[in-house]
């Protein structure tokens, strides 16, 4: 008996175009209806970029590169198991620092490009199911690290199309689910850097639009 | 949220759920904000406990009501004699296992846990790992329960050698092994260390945790039985992935010792290069640049132009200092943080010169073989080639066979290499452009390798559908470069370390420098590169379609001024 590989099935009544304006409907309502309640925060890494001279920089870089594994990867913990999330922190996080070099990218690039799954969706580590978020952990890093061609494409566009929801505006995270915010702001995250050209050019370092960064100055290292 | 199916109901459903929802909010708010009245208040009660409890059984991943938990707990602290609050954590651990039943993925759970079995007076670290056993037998890949497991292992002493036969018991009865082949490759370093070979290892701790500094440090014999062991995975299922990611680790090689490789002096320019094993920063490692016995001053730059580490830097010396042919002058750079140096002379009557690393080549891209490695490494070559012949459509058999050739004998086996990624791009084609990319690397390290056996100073590697330039700092000395015929679509930023790069006009290898005709070189920007190669007086760019643009000469000229023969 062989391991099966876990992936979904995108059906061909899928969207499959970017429904652009529904998304804007979806989340200018959104917070509007009581019954939401605050998701969970994503926490911004301009904080550190302000307030970089009150930490040790050396030391979180080595403790950040203790993470680093067999595999090229990141975990939350030295010792800790490869994760997709996990990954684009570090990667960031070694581009703020100015410490890319570090990392082998050819490596880390291979594990991260293996994540693709038959559907075109990506999945956080071997053997998951693919999620839409995850065109983001995983697309930026591969940006970061000059790596991004190394999954296809079209086939990830396809997916993360695929999890749109027609009739509610915002994307899930695989086909079929229901939608929230969180997994919105990252298919539209990961079709800039797919190259959409409806989308405003998103930076992979600090998931904010390119022209606000180009405004105040910040252009974190890109491995090419 | 994760996981949750749209599923379509009547509009009455609806308002029904919508009433359902509305009445457990009003329960939920009020119950939260009670909380943080009492917080701001200072009140560490029995009640603070209870609504705590409540509201995390149903949300575990508030974490702000673990923090003030914990806050009411080391109250607690105060207040009770030791055997109470050996109860009251015991109690905690019993809630904690109820809240772990319901969500074992929340971040909440297993860090309060960790918290708590770190303060208990007397911690039964035996039942915690048990605990640990159970869940991991539910789920292996429960990162969580891992990462606590490794915590109470740390904890309690249990020895390396039983979680290494944990792991085996893992593999060989569960597939979806990822996790216990990641944890193997932590625990094996620990217990079969290689031994320090070099005055530099000993007792010194790696200078950066990388894939190659900690976890290659695994002695040979038990290296072997592992190899023998992760065979048995992948031949009794050639999908199991995590078999193979492991595998490719084991094939891999340690990282190189750090050192100067190369100094490079240029008596016409009076201007020193100097390459070195990794990235480093000049201005920060120490590097001290002496001239027969004298130390110099001078500022070193990066050949990148935005990378403050870069394995290629320059430095020019005051002007007449070296320039007299008739001088002899000895150079010597050092590398002062990490004890290494290299020596330069410069002879009379002689232009330039150089010293390099003469380890050989061979370990610069992969280990070094011993006997009874390269016979086990032969033998794995024809079982995995045996298996791909079962499983022709299988992509890591075909990725694997390559990686034992390129372990085995890179130059040896080029053509087959060349011919089975052919194969992986047919059978794995979303990864396309990775195994482009690798081939890509392997034909530039094959290149490097012949140039030991012939002229270290020419780089020629055409018609091999080069996607991607790599290893560029191992060509410092290279003033010839060939790249025709291939498929590459810009010139990285790191050309700039040819520093050498240049045209001989009248020897047999005329510089040569093409573009392929099939490349998609169209732009100025595709070319910036090259600016920073001082001595490039030729360029051949026929072919490309950056030739059909108005004005091209013009601005070529202007991008690249010392380039006196362009053809377009």
């Amino acid at each position: 008996m062989s391991a099966q590989l876990k992936d979904v099935i995108i059906k061909p009544d899928a969207p499959s175009s970017l429904l652009l304006d529904k998304h804007a409907d979806y989340i200018a309502a959104y917070g509007s209806k009581k019954d939401d309640y605050v998701s969970k925060s994503v926490s911004s890494s301009v904080l550190v970029q302000g307030k970089m001279d009150t930490i040790n920089v050396d030391k979180a870089v080595e403790f950040v590169l203790s993470c680093m594994n067999f595999d090229g990867g990141f975990g939350c913990r030295p010792g800790s198991e490869s994760h997709a999330g996990q990954i684009y922190c570090c990667t960031g996080f070694l581009s703020l620092t100015g410490q890319l070099h570090q990392l082998n990218a050819d490596l880390l690039g291979w594990w991260l490009c293996e994540r693709q799954l038959p559907s075109g969706g990506l999945n956080g580590r071997p053997e998951k199911l693919p999620d839409v978020c995850y065109s983001w952990w995983v697309l930026a890093s591969l940006k970061i690290i000059g790596r991004i061609h190394w999954i296809d494409k079209a086939k990830l566009r396809r997916f993360i199309l695929a999890c749109q929801d027609e009739e509610t505006g915002g994307f899930a995270d695989r086909p079929g689910d229901m939608v929230d915010p969180f997994h919105t702001l990252f298919g539209v995250a990961g079709l800039s850097l797919l190259g959409d050209e409806q989308i405003k050019a998103v930076n992979p370092v600090l998931c904010m639009p390119e022209d606000v960064l180009q405004r105040i100055g910040l252009q974190p290292d890109l491995l090419s | 949220q994760h996981g949750r199916v749209k599923v379509k109901t009547t509009a009455q459903q609806e308002e029904e759920k919508r009433k359902e929802r509305e009445k457990k909010l009003q329960i939920y708010v009020a119950a939260r904000d009670a909380c943080f009245t009492k917080r701001k208040d200072g009140v560490f009660d029995d009640e603070a406990l209870q609504l705590t409890q409540q509201l995390l059984s149903s949300n575990p991943d508030f974490a702000t009501l673990w923090n003030y938990r914990r806050e009411i707990l080391l109250h607690l602290e105060t207040v009770r004699n030791q055997d109470e609050v050996q109860k009251i954590y015991e109690a905690e651990l019993s809630f904690l296992e109820s809240c772990l039943k319901v969500n074992p993925k929340s971040y909440g759970s297993w860090h309060h846990r960790g918290w708590v079995s770190a303060r208990l007076p007397r911690p039964d670290w035996a039942r915690e790992l048990s605990l640990c056993d159970r869940c991991l037998s539910l789920d292996d890949r429960n990162f969580h329960c891992w990462d606590y497991r490794r915590m109470v292992v740390k904890m309690s002493g249990v020895p390396v050698k039983q979680e290494l036969d944990f792991t085996d018991r893992l593999i060989g009865s569960n597939f979806s092994n990822y996790s216990s082949w990641h944890y193997r490759s932590t625990l094996l370093p620990l217990l079969h260390p290689q031994a320090p070979d070099t005055p530099s290892q000993c007792g010194n701790p790696p200078p950066s945790a990388s894939p190659q500094t900690h976890f290659h440090r695994v002695c040979e014999e038990q290296l072997l039985k592992e190899y023998e062991l992760v065979q048995n995975a992948f031949f009794t299922d050639p999908n199991d992935q995590s078999a193979w990611f492991y595998y490719r680790w084991l094939l891999g090689r340690a990282e190189r010792d750090e050192m100067i490789s190369c100094v490079y002096v240029s008596r016409e320019e009076e201007r020193v290069a100097v390459a070195f094993s990794r990235p480093v920063n000049a201005q920060s490692v120490g590097l001290l640049l002496i001239l027969d016995g004298q130390p110099q001053r001078v500022e070193w730059q990066s050949v990148h132009p935005h990378f403050k580490n870069s394995p290629v830097w320059i430095c020019s010396l005051p002007p007449g200092t070296i320039s007299d042919v008739a001088n002899e002058h000895n150079l010597t750079v050092h590398w002062t943080e990490k004890h290494s140096h290299r020596d330069c002379a410069l002879y009379t009557g002689r232009s330039e010169s150089w010293c390099r690393d003469t380890a050989t080549d061979l370990e610069l891209f992969r280990s070094e073989l011993s006997v009874e490695k390269t016979s086990v490494l032969q033998s794995e070559l024809q079982s995995v080639r045996q298996l791909q012949e079962l499983e022709p459509l299988n992509k890591w058999c075909l990725l694997t066979i390559i990686l034992l050739m390129r372990a085995l004998d890179p130059l040896g086996y080029e053509k087959e290499t060349l011919a089975h990624f052919q194969t992986l791009k047919d059978v794995d084609s979303m990864r396309s452009a990775y195994y482009s990319d690798l081939c890509s690397k392997f034909m530039i390290e094959n290149t490097i390798l012949k140039m030991e056996y012939a002229e270290v100073r020419v780089f020629s590697i055409s018609d091999r559908k080069l996607t991607t330039l790599c290893h560029l700092d191992q060509l410092l000395l290279v003033t010839h470069i060939n790249l025709s015929s291939n498929q590459l679509q810009q010139l990285p930023p790191q050309f700039a370390m040819l520093q050498c790069l240049e045209v001989r006009i009248g020897t047999l290898f005329f510089l040569l420098f093409f573009i392929n005709l099939n490349s998609e070189i169209s732009t100025l920007a595709d070319l910036q590169p090259l600016a920073s190669c001082p001595k490039l007086k030729r360029l051949d760019l026929r072919g490309n379609p950056i030739t059909q643009t108005t004005n091209a000469e013009a601005e070529l000229a202007g991008l690249l001024p010392s380039v006196t023969d362009l053809l377009l």
